[in-house]
């Protein structure tokens, strides 16, 4: 069964793009412009990765790792944003963020950082 | 006509008044001082008549011929004397009356010789003689009074012309002192007004005072609207390097905000490379369509910054409450984003039009909304409530903050020129400078805060009214 990878973020290009190259890679991907929606949808559901901007409306990157990190210890999550700064990559590690990218993100990049959270 | 020229002639006028009074009394003396010369000759006259009298009245008791040669001898004395005033008597009783006396007493001295030399008396000589002799006494005495009343009637007018004058004279300083507190009081009244105009900070209605200046007020006023005109200068420069200040905040924010847009494009590119292969052309076609968006979306952040930067000319507009607010917003959303205020806008509906220089009132609300944000550092609720005043006719723009809020002994220097709490961080002239715009917009800006709860800050701004504004532009244009 392929790995379940949530995609957040309400950039819809990052949301359309991630998605069809992860698909491509061979994941089964949701992606999510609205966080409020996105978190709903991490409560109903075990994902094996999530992948979030930081900075949202509504609910925000930091908010989604916090709930993920207390409903399920095992999923990684890998974070992106445009707003990188010492402060929020600082708590992003003490909340055991799995890798943490300042927009613009190398696809390569990416690939190789969720391959690595999924052990495959 | 400057002051001084106005002084110098008004005490020019009263030293000519006072020289003619000064002229006028010496006169007036000198024809008394003449008269009473002449009032001793024609005592010195009496006294001798009264010689010459008192020996023909000898004659006629005693009916002795000395006493008549007495008569002669003292006649021909009295006729010397009466010679020898000639000048005086002649310039002051004119030659009527000299050659009167002369000719009576000759007549008066041939009568007693003529006796004398024939020792016989004529018939009536005793009538004639003694009335011949007092014609002579009534003339004299008729002259003494005459001179006399004379010297009274001189003297007398004398002194009611010298009231008078005195009169004349402080009418006249009563009329200057008018004269002068009415027109400095004009003038210093004008200049007054002038120099509120410019501690309001209404420096361009100052400033375009332009006449040609007719005295030394007019010179300071001239001085005063100047100065206007250079502080007018000097402030547009300060705003001009506030907003520069606020752009730097502004910056960083924008860096932030380009990250996204940039991203994206980045992501188009790469997911274009690396799909290439299995890419149909509608998508590929939709990939460059994205990128598009995504490079209108960068021009459209960086002109926002650079109509914000960019000096403008003052320049008073109609817009929509709704527009300047949503402007303002757009510049300082990013800093919104970074920290971790959060952002509650209220804006009433169908808010009436206001007439206004957009970029001064769009500096004025950034800067209270970056002010909002810095005092919340960890963050808050940046609450903006834009309404309004039915009963003035004011827009209200509320800026409120949950901050740590401004302490009683600062809250008053807020407005003021160099006051900050930001420490090196701050200029301390935002709200100065914002205090000033509002000013010029007849408006009104406040501040109300409390420590601990956060700080509000209000601005009222006159609501757009066409009639009105007509009649300004139309007061303007009389002026």
């Amino acid at each position: 069964m392929p790995k379940q990878i949530l995609i957040v973020d309400d950039e819809k290009i990052v949301c359309d793009m991630a998605q069809r190259i992860l698909t491509q890679e061979g994941y089964d991907v949701e992606a999510f412009i609205d966080s409020t929606q996105a978190l709903d949808r991490i409560r109903n559901k075990q994902f094996d990765l999530v992948v979030t901007d930081l900075k949202m409306e509504n609910v925000d990157g930091m908010a989604i790792l916090k709930e993920v990190n207390q409903l399920y210890p095992d999923t990684k999550v890998i974070m992106l944003t445009a707003y990188a700064t010492l402060d929020a990559a600082i708590e992003a590690i003490r909340e055991r963020i799995f890798d943490f990218f300042p927009k613009p993100v190398k696809i390569e990049d990416l690939k190789r950082s969720v391959k690595k959270a999924l052990g495959s | 006509m400057t002051i001084r020229n106005r002084i110098i002639i008004a005490v020019a006028i009263q030293a000519t008044i006072i020289c003619l009074i000064g002229v006028f009394v010496y006169l007036s003396f000198n024809t008394v001082l003449s008269k009473l010369g002449v009032i001793e000759i024609i005592d010195d006259l009496n006294i001798s008549l009264l010689e010459v009298r008192k020996s023909e009245k000898n004659y006629f008791l005693y009916g002795d011929v000395n006493a008549l040669k007495e008569v002669v001898e003292r006649g021909e004395y009295l006729d010397n004397v009466i010679q020898s005033s000639k000048a005086d008597i002649l310039k002051t009783l004119g030659p009527g009356t000299y050659d009167t006396m002369r000719n009576n007493l000759n007549q008066y001295l041939n009568m007693a010789r003529g006796v004398i030399a024939t020792k016989k008396t004529p018939t009536k000589f005793e009538e004639d003689f003694r009335s011949l002799g007092h014609e002579l006494t009534r003339l004299s005495e008729v002259l003494l009074k005459r001179e006399r009343r004379d010297v009274n009637n001189i003297i007398s007018t004398s002194i009611t012309r010298l009231i008078a004058s005195l009169g004349v004279v402080l009418l006249f300083q009563l009329v200057v002192w008018q004269y002068f507190s009415h027109f400095l009081i004009k003038e210093l009244a004008i200049m007054g007004n002038l120099i509120q105009m410019v501690s309001q900070g209404k420096l361009h209605e100052v400033a375009k005072q332009t006449f040609s200046p007719k005295n030394e007020i007019d010179y300071a006023i001239k001085a005063l609207a100047d100065m206007a005109r250079e502080l007018e200068k000097r402030e547009a420069v300060l705003l001009q390097s506030e907003k520069l200040a606020s752009l730097g905040i502004l910056i960083s924010g924008v860096a932030h905000e380009l990250g996204n847009p940039l991203n994206n494009i980045s992501l188009i590119a790469q997911g274009y490379l690396s799909l290439y292969d299995i890419l149909e052309d509608g998508e590929k076609k939709n990939f460059m369509a994205d990128v598009l968006t995504q490079t209108e979306r960068i021009s459209r952040i960086i002109n926002n910054l650079l109509d914000f930067s960019r000096q403008k000319k003052q320049e008073l507009q109609e817009y929509e409450p709704e527009d300047l607010v949503e402007r303002s917003i757009a510049l300082v959303s990013n800093q919104i984003k970074i920290s971790n205020v959060k952002l509650h806008k209220y804006l009433q509906p169908d808010l009436p039009h206001v007439y206004v220089d957009a970029p001064q009132i769009e500096q004025v609300l950034i800067n209270l909304l970056i002010n909002a944000i810095q005092a919340m550092p960890e963050g808050g609720d940046l609450t903006l409530d834009v309404g309004q005043d039915m009963e003035n006719g004011n827009l209200i723009v509320k800026v409120k903050d949950t901050g740590a809020g401004i302490s009683k002994e600062d809250l008053p220097h807020v407005f003021d020129p160099f006051f900050t709490t930001k420490g090196t961080k701050g200029t301390g002239l935002g709200l100065s400078l914002s205090y000033g715009i509002i000013q010029q917009h007849r408006g009104d800006i406040a501040v109300e805060s409390e420590e601990g709860q956060g700080t509000t800050f209000t601005v009222k701004i006159p609501i757009y009214q066409p009639k009105e504004r007509e009649e300004d532009a139309q007061a303007d244009l009389d002026r």
